[in-house]
């Protein structure tokens, strides 16, 4: 599967800031991530990448897609903490990976698998 | 460090009538899969069901307790032929 399929998303890794931005304050970040869900149809919020992920939970949730045969962004969570902080925060979702289609969250790790095995998952990216 | 059995009845305790089945499966304490069955879960989707469970830990997850795997049910979906709480975390996906 060639890596250009898998789209970069440059503004996740924004220079980093002193604090959180409170509510009220721009939060360039959660703008960028909230972007990215609406822009991307399939979209994964990973440890690592694709090609090299950095957890078994998220390497499962890869393979899956990958099977699958669906094109997908990813976005490595890793290299700023206030990735995974301002996600979670969008979703109401504590763990990674975190795979949304359609703008909508459609499931982490475990989710994705029981929908890969029952054969909702095909479903649900035609 | 929260053992399998503080994990297992901190969900019974949150969510009524829930039964859960929890195996700490590094022996670490700090990484879990969990079972759980609850009539709670009846009329909400996965997320909502997931979310349930995450729920009672809050920040704890992806804090003290690294994963929490779940797999969530109502009484009735139990008898799915699949064995609770092992096919859908440990079968590699290919």
């Amino acid at each position: 599967m060639p890596s250009s399929q898998f789209d970069e998303i440059p503004m996740l890794r924004a220079e980093p800031e002193p604090a959180p931005a409170a509510a009220g304050e721009p939060n360039p970040i959660r703008d960028a991530i909230a972007a990215a869900i609406e822009e991307h149809r399939v979209i994964l919020f990973m440890k690592g990448t694709p090609e090299a992920p950095a957890c078994g939970f998220s390497a499962r949730t890869v393979a899956a897609l990958q099977s699958l045969d669906v094109a997908f962004a990813a976005v490595d969570i890793l290299p700023d903490p206030r990735i995974r902080q301002e996600l979670s925060a969008i979703s109401n979702w504590p763990t990674i990976p975190q795979l949304f289609v359609g703008g909508e969250l459609l499931g982490g790790c475990d989710i994705v698998t029981e929908m890969y095995e029952s054969g909702e998952l095909a479903q649900a990216l035609l | 460090m929260p053992t399998a059995e503080d994990i297992k009845q901190r969900i019974e305790a949150a969510i009524p009538g829930a039964h859960a089945e929890v195996e700490d499966y590094t022996g670490g304490g700090d990484h879990f899969r969990a079972t759980v069955t609850a009539e709670a879960f009846a009329g909400r989707s996965r997320i909502e069901q997931h979310r349930l469970v995450y729920e009672v830990f809050g920040g704890e997850i992806g804090g003290a307790i690294h994963a929490l795997a779940l797999k969530t049910q109502t009484a009735a979906q139990t008898q799915t032929p699949s064995e609770p709480g092992a096919s859908h975390a440990q079968q590699p996906v290919r």
